[in-house]
């Protein structure tokens, strides 16, 4: 229980410093967002500067303590305001939400799956041609910046074979739908995104599962289900793959966050209009609301992962709870 | 590998003092990869040192045909402005190599002082600097340095400051743990008897045994410094006049040159900005199997068929 | 007067020929028109984001791409920026005077018109439109009203069918912003709302007069589709001919300009690095691209830099720099060199004052003038004046904005050359403007493309813009004060036309003799179109609108003179 209340701690610790630094950073540069989009016009209006203002968040008769307040108590109420478009924040997270949550989740399952299973076999054939090649070469691979994977995977096969689409979700005109037409669009589109995804963070997985595997066949207990008997496979996944996994869990979840921020540079060099790119133009505009909306989100998404995962350890692994 | 791995860290065992540097040169010329990540170093090192003997041109000098493909001429095309992009890859080697370099040690130092610190007074002290660490760990790092970065004047020094603010914290951790497990060894306890102040014992007794660790830590940060450098600096968060890989991708990015022709401006600094990865990577396997034993690589034994499973005697 | 129109029209012709080397024929003429409607248009403009659905034409970041201003709403006048010489085009009035000195304006408005849900249109929904940004102040963008510091002071219907304007001084150049710039609204919807929060108002459904309706909107498309009962069409002459206009959203120009590139739209604003080989090769008869210039790019002094407020370093700036080599290397040839005189030309051919010498390209008469004023230069190749101070700047500009940046890497080596040392420093839209407007900078690069004046009917609105001195703090960037200069403008503003032409000479005369600041390239509007199966576009030798799909609302009448081809 301790253990629990603890890490809550650290959760409510972390939201307040990420509420804080969003709070913090915008006011500290100088430059009125409001005054940059009128500035246009034929006569600045000062109405108009005024209004804008507001709705960019930037009051400047309020005096920042205040402004704090009101800022956090907003927040924790899920009022985030309009963007610099005049759309509520919250319905233009919630209309992209659905494409990067498919992005990135299916592509992180995927790559989970590939590393760990790598990272069992290596460990279990350690010293094999395959513990010698696949773990270096996945993990050297996941050093390759995503970018670069993403450019690659774009000149091989959108411009120069032209099988596959630059960019986009779907196609320019494409009605969405359930259709089966339309969904194998969104998979075309989704490819090469979820392949640079896919490939970069693959390697991320490798040695932290092979290297507890290692640790773990030389327990005891893994030697007991081998004298007696029983199949490689179930001594492999069942006796040990199963401990061995238990670190992994809360590495997963901190992961998350580098996955996260893979998928905004993938998203912008796909112009895949999810959120990653929602938060890239947010910031780039200085669109106030948008941002801080946005960056909660990216941490509250990180922060619930790391808490479902010291969670699940409690529960499946007794040690902890005595921590 | 033991420095990229949290679970590891929790359980970091104790490490050898005596006759780091030579059995540092002993394990990268005994392995491998290490090896190879080197020698990639040293490369970039040289390149970075004497740009002028491998690409006199100046990479500014934009006298040549615009967009045009690679040739013999022009190793990897031109830029849209006349440029050579070899020249302007060779000579933005200096400047990547260098915010790298000076990012990762002053996070790295940072990284240290905070961890063993921690490890070294224990109580509050220890609890406050882990949730520190932890907060600075769990936030989100790209979105914190696109935020961060956006409203700093674009430049190296923004660059490099907002690098060192969101890394700091990657390595704290091990080099906590290993500042535990060290605590309370003879030498330390006789420097208190002695009644030698706390920051003197951090710096000049536990730090230096913990050699290896903050080579590996280093390098392993390093990694991370250059794929994140190129990242935000593509994405339009640099400042496009300074020669570096990542300003160069950018510049690529802007004229289309994937789509335009001259797909080299593009892959060519991304794919040396791997390469730079790759070897800091490489050259990081040399202290894996110094830290952790176990994790040594097995040597086949040839007469043995059955490979499987067979633990670490 | 008609003398001087015509030869300023067949000078237009002639200088546009002879001067856009970058554009190709443009012959419109070359496909036929099937005389039926039908037909699907494709338009690829990069907004930089996808679509909120929301049409409301006050809104500044719905106004930018031009998806509701004009093919939904419409103005009370067109007025065709590249034929400044030409009357304006009547749209929703059919008449306008000015009287009382240039101090009332009456508009005659048009019968017949019906709103896009059948309702009619009538005077009374242009009052009401004006009238609404006394409730609104927000909605009054281009700052009309006098308590948002314009010159109108009352809105009203006069009789069946006009609209009377009264401003408080002669208001000739306003007629632009009230006749072209202002979309009209529907009085029985838009009256029902809260009039003082008009400009958040969504407009998801919007119902204008112009020649389409949205169809359907999704964050990734915009689908129009004809009205049929608009107002232009006559028995057996429809208008629009075209039946449908897709207006998807692109995130980032690459995406937008291979769409394009691969020939799935038909209309494109978009600058495209290499162009020829790009698009045009691809199908170089059909594809076509032209630039029309209306909005000066410039190297802007701050004139309260002790060393930059000095006019032999201006000048010696103005000659050192060879704007045909910016123009070729930092804008690849699709924006013209510009002229010191701060003219746009050849749009602006007719204002030119062809007897003023401008400054050209000679780094040695730059170096004479630096000296002859009592610089001398260092050992490190910078001049420096008698205390010591060198001639060494920051310019700042835009970051992201990479042909400002290509030109200002040529410009550094070209000033260098001369004995001036400049540093470019990219900040981020926001900081760089408000120092721009702010007065924090010593140079910086501004104009076409970032904050600037907008353009109007002729080099007045641009240049007051940027040497008005009450446009200290928004447009007028280099905060040039002078009270000749303020004079000028102001008598613009009451002058007849042949007076007008002699003001714009007389600050031309100041833009060379005090070099207020430094035009390098003409800013362009972006237009590329591909006639295999539509026809009527906006051409050099037939230029009836400014052609980018951007450009409101402009983009109205383009949508109007399309026709499916055969």
């Amino acid at each position: 229980m301790r253990y629990l209340t603890r890490r809550i701690g650290l959760f409510l610790v972390t939201l307040w410093a990420a509420l804080t630094v969003n709070f913090i950073i915008p006011r500290v540069m100088p430059g009125n967002e409001a005054q940059a989009v009128l500035g246009t016009f034929r006569n600045i209006n000062p109405a108009a500067l005024h209004a804008l203002q507001i709705q960019f968040g930037v009051n400047a008769h309020q005096s920042v303590l205040s402004s704090y307040f009101e800022y956090l108590g907003n927040c924790l109420t899920g009022q985030f305001g309009v963007t610099a478009q005049g759309v509520p924040v919250m319905s233009e997270i919630g209309s992209k939400l659905p494409w990067t949550l498919g992005l990135v989740g299916v592509t992180t399952v995927i790559a989970f799956l590939i590393g760990t299973l790598a990272g069992v076999a290596s460990a279990w054939y350690r010293g094999g041609r395959l513990d010698a090649i696949l773990p270096p070469a996945l993990f050297i691979v996941s050093t390759i910046p995503v970018f670069f994977v993403g450019l690659l995977l774009i000149y091989v096969f959108a411009v120069k074979l032209n099988w596959l689409p630059l960019g986009g979700n779907y196609s320019v005109g494409a009605t969405p739908s359930f259709s089966a037409s339309f969904i194998w669009d969104v998979l075309k589109h989704a490819l090469l995104p979820a392949l640079s995804l896919v490939i970069v963070t693959s390697g991320l997985w490798v040695y932290s599962m092979r290297n507890n595997m290692i640790t773990t066949i030389a327990e005891d207990y893994v030697k007991t289900g081998r004298a007696k008997g029983l199949p490689t496979r179930r001594v492999m996944f069942g006796y040990a793959g199963r401990n061995a996994i238990l670190p992994n869990l809360t590495g997963f979840a901190m992961q998350l966050g580098y996955v996260l921020g893979g998928a905004i540079v993938i998203e912008y060099l796909f112009s895949y209009p999810g959120l990653g790119y929602l938060f890239y133009t947010a910031t780039t505009d200085h669109d106030l609301p948008l941002m801080q909306g946005l960056f909660l989100f990216y941490t509250l998404a990180v922060l619930v992962c790391v808490l479902i995962a010291d969670l699940l350890t409690a529960v499946l692994d007794p040690r902890t709870r005595e921590a | 590998m033991a420095v990229t791995d949290i679970s590891l860290a929790e359980h970091a065992p104790d490490v050898e003092v005596t006759g780091a540097p030579a059995r540092f040169l002993r394990a990268v010329l005994g392995n491998k990869k290490a090896a190879a990540g080197a020698v990639i170093l040293l490369v970039m090192v040289f390149v970075a040192a004497f740009p002028g003997l491998i690409a006199p041109d100046s990479p500014h000098a934009t006298i040549y045909a615009q967009d045009a493909a690679p040739s013999s001429a022009h190793l990897l095309g031109t830029t849209q402005l006349g440029e050579d992009v070899f020249s302007q890859l060779i000579w933005s080697t200096r400047l990547t190599l260098l915010v790298t370099l000076v990012v990762s040690v002053i996070a790295t130092f940072i990284s240290m002082i905070v961890g063993v610190t921690a490890a070294y007074f224990g109580g509050i002290t220890d609890r406050t600097l882990t949730v520190i660490i932890d907060v600075f760990l769990i936030l989100p790092v790209l979105p914190l340095l696109i935020l961060l970065a956006a409203y700093l004047p674009p430049g190296v020094t923004s660059l490099s400051i907002v690098l060192i603010i969101t890394s700091w914290a990657f390595q704290a951790r091990q080099l906590r743990s290993q500042g535990l497990s060290v605590r309370n060894r003879d030498f330390l306890v006789a420097a208190r008897a002695r009644g030698e102040r706390g920051i003197y014992i951090i710096l000049v007794e536990i730090v230096p045994t913990m050699s290896s660790l903050l080579a590996a830590s280093f390098l392993a940060l390093c990694v991370y410094i250059v794929g994140f450098a190129a990242a935000l600096q593509f994405l339009g968060l640099g400042n496009s006049g300074q020669l570096m890989w990542g300003t160069m991708l950018y510049n690529a990015q802007q004229a289309a040159a994937l789509e335009a022709g001259n797909a080299w401006w593009a892959l060519g600094p991304g794919a040396a900005v791997a390469l730079l990865g790759a070897g800091f990577a490489l050259l990081n396997y040399a202290f894996d199997e110094i830290g952790n034993p176990a994790l040594r690589p097995v040597r086949k034994r040839r007469r043995s068929r059955r490979r499987r499973g067979r633990a670490a005697a | 007067m008609k003398r001087i129109k015509w030869l300023a029209a067949l000078a237009t012709v002639g200088m546009f020929v002879a001067a856009c080397g970058g554009s190709s024929s443009g012959t419109s003429s070359s496909t036929a028109n099937t005389g039926k409607v039908g037909g699907k248009l494709v338009i690829d403009n990069v907004s930089g984001s996808t679509w909120t659905c929301q049409f409301n034409p006050f809104n500044s970041a719905v106004l930018g791409p031009g998806i509701t201003f004009a093919p939904v709403y419409e103005p009370l006048e067109f007025v065709n920026i590249l034929q400044s010489g030409n009357p304006p085009v009547p749209m929703l009035a059919t008449s306008s005077a000015w009287s009382n000195g240039f101090k009332t304006l009456t508009f005659t408005i048009r019968n017949g018109v019906t709103w896009t849900d059948g309702k009619p249109f009538s005077a009374a929904d242009v009052a009401y439109t004006f009238n609404a940004m006394k409730s609104d102040k927000v909605i009054d963008l281009n700052a009309l009203w006098s308590a948002d510091g314009g010159p109108l002071t009352s809105v009203a219907v006069k009789g069946t069918n006009q609209v009377v304007f009264t401003f408080k001084a002669p208001s000739q150049p306003i007629f632009y912003f009230v006749a072209d710039q202002t979309p009209i609204v529907p009085q029985h919807i838009w009256s029902a709302l809260n009039q003082s929060k008009l400009h958040s108002y969504p407009d998801s459904q919007p119902v204008g007069t112009g020649p389409f309706m949205v169809s359907s909107c999704s964050p990734q498309n915009i689908k129009y589709t004809r009205n049929p009962h608009y107002w232009q069409s006559k028995a057996g002459h429809p208008v629009p001919m075209i039946k449908e206009v897709d207006y998807p959203a692109f995130l980032s120009n690459t995406p937008g300009n291979l769409f394009l590139a691969q020939g799935q739209a038909q209309w494109g604003g978009q600058y495209i690095p290499n162009v020829q080989s790009f698009y045009v090769g691809k199908d170089p008869a059909h594809r076509h691209i032209w630039f029309p210039p209306v909005l000066n790019v410039a190297l802007v002094p701050n004139l309260s830099n002790p060393l930059l407020g000095k006019l032999p370093v201006r000048q010696a700036i103005a000659y050192a720099l060879d704007k045909a080599t910016i123009s070729r290397l930092g804008e690849g040839g699709e924006q013209q060199p510009a002229n010191q005189n701060g003219v746009v030309t050849p749009t602006f051919q007719s204002w030119v004052d062809s007897a003023l010498t401008q400054p050209a390209y000679s780094p040695a008469k730059a170096q004479q003038l630096l000296k002859s004023a009592g610089f001398t230069k260092g050992s490190d190749g910078i001049y420096k004046d008698a205390s010591g101070n060198r001639l060494a700047f920051t310019i700042k500009t835009i970051s992201g904005y990479s042909d400002w940046d290509a030109s200002l890497q040529v410009i550094t080596q070209q000033l260098k050359a001369v004995g001036i040392a400049v540093t470019v420093q990219d900040e981020n839209s926001t900081p760089y403007t408000s120092d721009i407007q702010g007065g924090h900078f010593q140079l910086a690069y501004a104009g076409s493309g970032g904050p600037a004046a907008s353009p109007g009917p002729g080099p007045y609105y641009e240049l007051r813009g940027w040497l008005f001195s009450g446009n200290i703090g928004s447009t007028n960037y280099s905060r040039f004060k002078s009270a000749q200069a303020d004079a000028l403008f102001n008598q613009y503003a009451g002058a007849s036309q042949p007076q007008q032409v002699q003001i714009m000479h007389q600050v031309q005369k100041m833009m060379v003799d005090e070099i207020p600041f430094i035009p390098t390239t003409e800013g362009v509007d972006w237009y590329q179109y591909d006639t295999t199966n539509i026809g009527g576009w906006p051409t050099q030798s037939d230029p009836y609108a400014q052609p980018s799909p951007y450009s409101f609302p402009d983009n109205g009448q383009v949508l109007a003179h399309l026709y499916p081809s055969s």
